[in-house]
């Protein structure tokens, strides 16, 4: 419906009010409850064993324990975080630097690309063994996790982002008397950011993974969701075992969906370069 | 225009030939290219596809080398893109993360200029292609036309000695062109720079030009030129118009045609 300043709106889609937002969260969490309700009836009907996949309202009494009785997820919430946050930027940075040389440099290129886009396909869990004698069964193996999780995905996708920038641009930039390292971070860096960002959103993903992962195989950390979830083992605890899953999985999607989302806001969506904005 | 206004610089092409070595066969795409460009004069480049003509924009531009040959610009031999030089593209080839103004100060603040004294200097060209209140537009917002007129003040706005425009209108829709043909004379108009323009278009050629060559097919070299001497602004309809349109048509359609067979085609039987 078109309204008085000629914007467009669709009736409970469009519009921005209290209502409409309150309806929009319902709408997310519909099926998180529609799948709540069952799960918590069949746990209840004794569909399911409870000793192997406890009714929702265990994992929130346990969550309940955990979180404030004993006050411990917090602190393996925290162990998490401070390793993934640690890894993660030293990827980034080192992602980018290496990235931008092989970009730069033909020769390199050459020798390192095809064992760049073999170690990209590797899944970082496979590394925590190796990773394990070198550093030990402490928590810089997880953290040297994180950062090969994300490092290899990062250096590529910045490569490649560098190497397709229109090249137009970068001879109107010569042209106009720019030096290689203003041409770098003033036109070959922020053209290549719509590949930097799928770098950077990849290597989340598989340093998360890599996180949890490491944590498991780490006998020595003692703090750590996946810590919490691999040592519940001990005491039969599958609730347990589930609060950490899910505080992991909403963990990860918050971690795309608020940094990196907003990264891809204020920059490649306002200057329209996404694919679907072309 | 206030400012002082430099001089435009004269261009000299001499045995310019041009090879592009592919992976099965070598490409020559231009041939013992002669040819004078003229200080302060518009020369347009006509001729049929992939007969070079833009190959040799790039390399008046610096970004190609010559295979053999010189292209000298002002005495100096040109070999790398400078800012004595502009460069409008086809595809505009503006920046998406700047503005329109920060696009056009881009060359500016390059070349030496203060970043307050850029910003009016890059005002002051905003203006000049009537594109007044879009300084804080992001170019993906703005309609081809628009972004064609943001290049032209980009490359304009450091007041280099030579405009090199590539097929700059080739994107555009009808209506836009020839707007566009009639808002660059008038810019144009106002300063006296040495300006080459490539276009395939003879009305184009025949509105705009001082100076018209005409070149081969694939390899490229030069046919012949036309100098147009009809006073400006320039009427599509007049009929020293039409006939300057007819000279440049006589010499460039035995080219076309040769084209047209090259790439494998039948030319149009009449």
């Amino acid at each position: 419906m078109l309204t008085k300043d000629y914007s467009y709106t669709i009736p409970g889609v469009t519009e921005h009010g209290f209502k409409q937002q309150l309806l929009r969260a319902v709408r997310f969490l519909m099926p998180f409850l529609i799948i709540g309700g069952l799960w918590e009836v069949s746990a209840r009907a004794g569909w399911v064993h409870s000793s192997s996949l406890p009714a929702p309202s265990a994992i929130l009494g346990s969550f309940w324990q955990l979180a404030w009785v004993k006050g411990v997820l917090w602190k393996h919430f925290i162990s998490s975080l401070y390793r993934l946050v640690v890894g993660y930027l030293l990827a980034t940075v080192a992602g980018v630097t290496v990235g931008a040389l092989l970009s730069l440099r033909p020769t390199f290129r050459l020798l390192f690309e095809p064992v760049l886009s073999l170690l990209v396909s590797v899944p970082s869990i496979a590394w925590v063994p190796v990773l394990l004698i070198i550093l030990g069964l402490d928590s810089r193996t997880v953290i040297a996790a994180v950062f090969l999780g994300a490092f290899f995905a990062i250096t590529y996708n910045t490569m490649r982002g560098i190497e397709t920038v229109n090249k137009n641009l970068v001879n109107a930039a010569r042209l106009m008397g720019v030096n290689r390292v203003r041409l770098f971070f003033s036109v070959l860096l922020p053209g290549s950011l719509v590949s930097l960002i799928t770098g950077l959103r990849l290597g989340i993903g598989y340093s998360w993974r890599a996180l949890v992962g490491g944590e498991m195989l780490a006998a020595m950390v003692k703090w750590g969701l996946g810590t919490m979830v691999f040592q519940a083992r001990f005491w039969n605890d599958v609730s347990m075992m589930f609060v950490g899953i899910i505080i992991i999985g909403l963990s990860g999607y918050l971690l795309d969906r608020t940094f990196l989302r907003w990264l891809e806001v204020v920059t490649v969506e306002r200057w329209g370069m996404l694919a679907t904005q072309k | 225009m206030d400012s002082e206004i430099s001089p435009g610089s004269s261009i000299t092409i001499r045995n310019l030939t041009k090879v592009f070595s592919g992976e099965r066969k070598n490409l020559l795409a231009l041939s013992q290219v002669n040819l004078d460009i003229p200080s302060g004069q518009i020369t347009v480049l006509i001729g049929p596809s992939g007969c070079g003509k833009s190959t040799l924009l790039n390399m008046i531009g610096g970004f190609e080398r010559p295979t053999e040959g010189t292209i000298f610009m002002d005495g100096k031999q040109i070999e790398k893109p400078a800012p004595d030089r502009g460069f409008v593209f086809q595809d505009y080839a503006l920046f998406p993360w700047r503005t329109v103004l920060g696009n056009v100060m881009f060359g500016l603040v390059n070349t030496g200029w203060k970043k307050k004294e850029a910003e009016e200097q890059a005002r002051r060209f905003i203006n000049l292609v009537n594109l007044n209140g879009f300084e804080d537009a992001y170019p993906h917002t703005l309609s081809g036309g628009m972004k064609q007129r943001v290049a032209i003040a980009r490359a304009l706005a450091y007041d280099p000695k030579v405009l090199l425009m590539d097929e700059p209108f080739g994107a555009l829709d009808a209506q836009t062109r020839k707007f566009m043909q009639q808002e660059l004379e008038r810019i144009l108009m106002q300063t006296c720079k040495t300006v080459v323009f490539v276009t395939h278009s003879v009305i184009e050629a025949v509105y705009l030009a001082d100076r018209i060559v005409v070149f081969t097919a694939r390899p490229g070299t030069v046919k012949g030129v036309v100098e147009v001497d009809l006073p400006r602004a320039r009427k599509y309809t007049d009929d020293a118009y039409l006939d300057t349109r007819g000279q440049v048509l006589s010499l460039l359609e035995e080219e076309v045609e040769k084209e047209i067979q090259q790439d494998g085609l039948e030319p149009p039987q009449d």
